[in-house]
């Protein structure tokens, strides 16, 4: 044989082998444990636009979000929460409930241009939601009252995006 | 000390505490993998109920729900899903899909009582679900079209329950 196809026989494959899956099924491990944990009992996320202000930075803010307060059904009119929006399944979006079902919530049609607002009774399984800047907000005032079922979690904590790097930064040196 | 207390100092707590510690770890790490793959691979689920007959019974099927379909997207019309009822958070519910974001879709509105139907276009992101009993079910000629993020699996294999 060749001194190459000696080299390659004579390498230990079982071992590697061995060694590698282990090493793959504890990272494996690894990440279920922290997708359950990110999915059901705390998460961050990023949140950025200007639907929120000025409760919640133009440019881009980290928040915690409590997944286990929405899966309890422990969400009250006021409370910031992480859903996913009815227009596009693939973009989470965070708004404010303004009321839970049964509740009759006024808005303003058109808040820039005039004054006429309407009052809707949000029905049985339904929240309403509203962005705090109603000017620059597509919230439930266009898309109407949303099922419960999509409010993916509450957000609980808030922090500018310059201080979480900030401070992760002093942490690390 | 007495017999029962010298008995329970020299019990092995360290190893004892140990011993548990790690078979619960391990039992946590089992409980963790299998809601991984119940959450976003493939999943089991018991129905009952007249709504889906006579694709279903009315005493119970077990289904083989696949949610990776649903995560990418690939959902039509004709399929079965099992979906968050907008009525009860709740409650999870299987219909079918009639129509998808843009289609115009016609339903009876009394199917016992009259002829008159209506024609309704699915709004952008949402589905419009109807149960294959339309005689008694509760689906979209109700609580009208339903956000795609209510749906949570696409059902693809059922069996009767009594085979169980």
């Amino acid at each position: 044989m060749s001194g190459f196809a000696r080299r390659l026989a004579g390498f230990p494959w079982r071992e590697f082998a061995a060694d590698a899956f282990s090493r793959v099924f504890l990272i494996a491990q690894a990440v279920c444990a922290v997708h359950v944990v990110n999915a059901h009992v705390c998460s961050l996320a990023v949140v950025t636009g200007p639907s929120m202000l000025p409760s919640m930075n133009l440019a881009g803010d980290v928040v915690a979000v409590d997944r286990v307060s929405a899966r309890l059904g422990r969400v009250a009119s006021g409370d910031a929460v992480l859903l996913i929006s009815p227009e596009d399944p693939r973009k989470p979006v965070v708004k404010r409930v303004l009321g839970m079902e049964g509740d009759a919530v006024t808005f303003l049609v058109d808040p820039g241009n005039s004054d006429e607002s309407r009052t809707v009774v949000v029905p049985q399984g339904h929240v309403w939601v509203q962005g705090d800047n109603i000017y620059a907000s597509r919230d439930s005032r266009h898309f109407g009252p949303i099922p419960y079922g999509l409010i993916t979690g509450k957000v609980f904590c808030r922090s500018s995006m310059a201080m979480v790097c900030l401070v992760s930064l002093t942490l690390n040196f």
